[in-house]
């Protein structure tokens, strides 16, 4: 963890020599800690949610309203964001905490699209197509330093780092609390884990909640750095977005599995888009080749390759013990 | 208050816009239900359809597009089915993940090929101009849709509840492995079902291109109602699609004539209520993809 951030510390001196930029940096922070908040659900405890997207773009709004209208500054802004993001995650758990599987998915695409479809209803309050615009990053003041101006790209870097490390340190707290041993209990057997004696739906409901209040941090942090909220992070592609940078990385496989994916996402996807116009096909074929032939990430491929039959495997850790024990015994 | 004839006209749009929705919700429930994909390249592929009507009406005619283009997609449908294959058993995040991919794919390839420009499709001869019914004018071409959408409904209905092959499929769904079992080749039936779901939702692009005019992104927006008609009618359920599909049209076409703007927005507050009322949908039964 200490070698993640330490690297994320140095990058942006690095990223001008790997022809990347500040700004890259800071994106890729954002997304990590959307992407780490939405593993808590992928990977910890298997639910295959499909419309978190729209809880990362609506946190810009409630951002914006309150800035614009209400609040002003940025601390308070903020919070509402994150808290408005959570409560209305909640409000989604309701309906899908009950379900699992495939059913999961279709119930969180269809209330995804529904907040999608609202933002352009609601246009007096969100601008609709042309988003909201002009937001403020008003200098904060920083012990030692003083005021620190964040209208520039590298202090607004290290703003997003402070994020970065502090949500990184707790769902890592979290996945590693009894919390955290709870749902991946429901992970590997919902109604085992029910039989114990948990309220699994209470559980469901929770992570749900909580991976929203994280969609919701670095949903107002990404409205912070485009100076705007906007519908377009709502939409059905970017929940998609989300869902392969953690898989892409090794999700299932590795805590740190969607930070890596979602560096190697925004590189690619920068890549693409200087190579043809038509990077939307590049990025279809990108996203079935993944499915097809590197379902369990990077780091899961490293892990396979380094440790053939992980414990976590039990499938393929059962299958060696039983071919052992069947050459045990035709032995003599 | 709005007068009788205008009342009447959002009534029958709301019908054919229901039974279209009918349509496109059952190709998508059909794959869902036997293969537990959700096929998000649904949407896509009514486009395709629209398109490949386009390219063919002028050569062959109205009612040979009407064949072949939705033949068209059911073959790309059977093409993908060979990469879907694949995800089966498998968490159901991949095979959505694939098909989403193959939507993106599809949705740059159409762009590629008839351009990012929207085209309005006239409507065959025979049935363009209005009906003169009294008191209200209606669109011969809505008609036309109407009876070609209940036909196209009655045979799939015929397919699933009187054929062999039908049972076979309704079987596969609720066991795969025990059809199996019983010796009937599952990957080809799999094959077939997702040709037949891809196929219908080809037709449902090709009658609906003159309606609604054809441009790339119109395969997202009518992913969308299939989604919803499936949740409110409940899961394998022929009767549910139908009855949800027909609810979501006339909400949608009755809700054009009060709220214009928040016509989308009514879908998803009718499938919230029927989610609070009926967490499984209207006629939806306890099923394995719950599991």
């Amino acid at each position: 963890m200490l070698g993640v951030f330490a690297l994320f510390l140095v990058l942006p001196a690095l990223l001008p020599w790997i022809g990347g930029y500040t700004y890259l940096g800071t994106e890729v922070m954002i997304w990590a800690i959307f992407a780490l908040g939405y593993n808590l659900l992928l990977g910890y405890t298997g639910l295959p949610a499909f419309g978190h997207g729209a809880f990362f773009g609506m946190a810009g709004y409630f951002l914006a309203v309150s800035q614009k209208w209400w609040t002003g500054g940025l601390w308070l802004p903020l919070l509402i964001g994150v808290l408005g993001t959570a409560l209305c995650g909640a409000f989604v758990a309701l309906f899908v905490a009950r379900r699992r599987g495939i059913y999961f998915s279709l119930l969180t695409i269809a209330f995804g699209v529904m907040f999608w479809f609202l933002v352009f209803v609601l246009d007096t309050w969100t601008g609709g197509e042309d988003g909201l615009t002009g937001l403020l990053r008003p200098a904060i003041a920083v012990p030692g330093l003083g005021a620190v101006a964040l209208r520039d790209n590298l202090p607004f870097y290290y703003f997003v780092y402070g994020f970065f490390v502090l949500s990184t340190v707790l769902l890592w707290r979290i996945v590693h609390s009894p919390f955290g041993q709870v749902i991946g209990a429901i992970k590997q057997s919902e109604t085992r884990a029910r039989a114990v004696g948990y309220d699994t739906t209470l559980y469901k409901g929770a992570v749900f909640t909580l991976s929203c209040a994280f969609a919701g941090l670095a949903g107002g942090l990404y409205s912070l750095a485009r100076f705007g909220a906007f519908a377009e992070p709502m939409s059905l592609q970017q929940s998609g977005n989300v869902v392969l940078m953690c898989l892409i990385g090794g999700g299932f496989a590795s805590f740190y599995g969607p930070i890596l994916g979602v560096a190697v996402f925004l590189a690619l996807r920068d890549f693409f888009s200087t190579v043809t116009d038509h990077w939307m096909l590049l990025y279809g074929l990108l996203f079935m080749a993944i499915i097809l032939f590197l379902p369990e990430g990077i780091l899961g491929l490293v892990q396979r390759v380094r440790r053939p039959a992980d414990f976590h495997d039990t499938g393929t850790a059962e299958a060696a013990r039983a071919a052992e024990t069947t050459a045990h015994r035709s032995k003599p | 208050m709005p007068d009788i004839a205008e009342l009447t006209t959002h009534l029958l749009n709301g019908v054919v816009l229901g039974l279209l929705y009918a349509i496109i919700a059952l190709g998508f429930m059909l794959i869902l239900g036997t293969m537990e994909v959700i096929n998000f390249s649904h949407g896509v592929l009514f486009a395709l359809g629209g398109y490949l009507a386009l390219a063919l009406q002028p050569h062959v005619g109205w009612w040979a597009a009407l064949v072949l283009a939705p033949l068209g997609v059911g073959a790309v449908g059977l093409v993908l089915e060979l990469g879907v294959r694949r995800t089966y058993g498998r968490d159901p995040l991949f095979g959505l993940l694939f098909t989403f991919g193959a939507a993106l794919a599809l949705e740059e390839i159409i762009r590629i090929v008839w351009g990012p420009r929207g085209y309005t499709i006239s409507v065959p001869d025979f049935v363009s101009g209005p009906f003169h019914l009294g008191f209200l004018f209606y669109s011969k071409y809505r008609v036309l849709v109407a009876v070609l959408a209940v036909l196209l409904l009655a045979l799939v209905w015929w397919f699933l509840e009187k054929t062999p092959y039908g049972a076979v499929v309704k079987a596969g769904a609720h066991d795969g492995e025990m059809v199996r079992a019983l010796g009937i080749n599952l990957t080809r039936m799999r094959s077939l079902v997702f040709a037949l779901g891809t196929a219908m939702a080809g037709l449902a692009g090709v009658i609906a291109a003159p309606m609604w005019s054809l441009k790339p992104t119109i395969g997202a927006e009518a992913v969308m109602p299939a989604f919803i008609v499936v949740v409110i009618g409940g899961i394998g359920s022929f009767g549910g699609a139908v009855l949800g599909g027909l609810m979501l049209g006339l909400a949608s076409g009755l809700s054009n004539l009060i709220v214009p703007r928040g016509s989308i927005l009514v879908m998803y507050v009718l499938m919230t209520v029927v989610l609070l009322l009926r967490p499984r949908g209207l006629m939806g039964q306890k099923s394995m993809l719950e599991l």
